[in-house]
């Protein structure tokens, strides 16, 4: 199936699940459920943790998928963010709990997958975040990165790099200053 | 200290950029989201941001989830599409308040007009009213503030999906304030909760109310850790 059906049909299940229809929310579910939970697993580095929020992400989904616009963000992007969101959500409730965890402990967490990596469908957007990525500071891309991958705040970020937090803000806050302006050109 | 460090503290973030980066401490990461529902060109801020930065999630490797999780979906979808149990006469009744809240504004102007007479008034003082919205923009709940007994009543007005092994929580936030929680309130059955006495004066004409979901007995920190699920501003009628 290329990119732009399976994409198609997302927005179709979607559009069901938005009408209260339950078999699309599993069409949904098994199409997408193996990129979220390794997005779930990634920020928060624990399988009982990931699994739980997993399945709120789809219940999020069950609940929001009415107000999905594919206007506004293509199926994948919107399922990328709740996972996201409820993830760092669920790493910031568990507060200290889970913040000593070393950041590799996530990367070892996601190296278990399968080496079929899923390649989940984005648009040429994606291309063009790569080449935009390039014309950033090394040290700049870097910290996105993995603020982005591990769900960290400035302060974690910056305890985990040994710089001071104005640092750390600094240059995660000038890189996507950097970002936006070669992603609008 | 270089010249880099002395600069920044002062720099505006983005803070689009930065919620959507999941940067920003419990906080502004609230207050981020009060935002996303009420101001049209912040959302459209962070949607540009979760497309851009979404792209990152590519390198994320798959993980075929265990088949009992979707079991797991299944079965809190059943127990949140079961009827409420038990209703304690028609002003309590969830049923009776669906029947004029959900999923329409003028309807939901008709049950803020019962919700007065639900918070029976005993002094001239008028109630102050707010509709919370979800996301969607669809009233999630209703609330009656009544200055006269120190009450804030909240009424389920949609069909809430019940988040099991969560806690419903209820902040007030004054306009520029932070958020104080007014206790726990349920998404199943209308609710009065007391305002302490210390908290009155935050519950005024246009301070916000909002409802986040948090672990089971409420936030462990004293501020919403959880996603603000609906929220709305506090008007006279």
């Amino acid at each position: 199936m290329d990119a732009e059906t399976r994409r198609r049909q997302l927005v179709a299940g979607i559009a069901r699940v938005g009408r209260g229809d339950r078999a699309a929310l599993r069409l949904v579910y098994s199409e997408t459920s193996a990129k979220l939970f390794g997005i779930c697993l990634r920020i928060l580095g624990d399988r009982s943790e990931a699994e739980d929020v997993l399945q709120e992400v789809y219940l999020t989904v069950w609940r929001k998928a009415a107000s999905f616009d594919e206007a506004i963000a293509s199926p994948m992007t919107w399922l990328v963010a709740i996972a996201r969101n409820r993830s760092v959500d669920r790493l910031r409730s568990l507060g200290s709990r889970q913040r000593d965890a070393p950041i590799e402990a996530a990367d070892d967490v996601a190296d278990e997958a399968p080496t079929a990596v899923d390649r989940l469908e984005m648009d040429e957007q994606q291309a063009r975040l790569n080449d935009c990525f390039q014309e950033l500071e090394e040290r700049q891309s870097a910290a996105i990165r993995s603020a982005f991958l591990g769900g960290l705040t400035y302060e974690e970020l910056a305890q985990r790099s040994k710089v001071p937090l104005g640092t750390m803000k600094s240059w995660i806050r000038r890189g996507l200053l950097k970002l936006r302006a070669c992603l609008e050109r | 200290m270089s010249d880099e460090d002395s600069i920044d503290t002062g720099d505006r973030g983005d803070l689009a950029a930065e919620y959507v980066l999941g940067v920003l401490p419990v906080e502004e990461r609230r207050l981020a989201e009060l935002r996303l529902t009420s101001e049209p060109r912040f959302a459209a801020e962070v949607a540009f941001w979760e497309r851009c930065l979404g792209g990152l999630a590519e390198e994320i490797p798959a993980v075929a989830p265990p088949s009992h999780i979707w079991e797991g979906i299944e079965d809190r979808l059943s127990a949140s599409l079961r009827p409420a149990a038990e209703r304690a006469g028609v002003w309590q009744s969830l049923a009776f308040w669906r029947t004029f809240a959900i999923s329409s504004a003028a309807l939901a102007a008709a049950s803020i007009v019962g919700l007065i007479y639900l918070t029976q008034i005993p002094s001239l003082e008028p109630p102050l009213l707010a509709r919370l919205d979800e996301q969607s923009g669809q009233p999630g709940f209703l609330a009656a503030a009544n200055p006269a007994d120190g009450s804030v009543t909240v009424v389920p007005a949609a069909l809430l999906t019940r988040e099991q092994q969560r806690s419903y929580e209820l902040w007030v936030i004054p306009p520029g304030g932070k958020p104080h929680s007014l206790g726990l309130v349920d998404p199943a059955q209308p609710v009065k909760v007391m305002v302490p006495p210390e908290l009155l004066p935050q519950v005024t004409a246009d301070s916000t109310l909002a409802i986040s979901l948090e672990p089971q007995g409420g936030s462990p920190t004293g501020q919403p850790t959880g996603p603000v699920i609906a929220n709305g501003k506090l008007a006279s009628l």
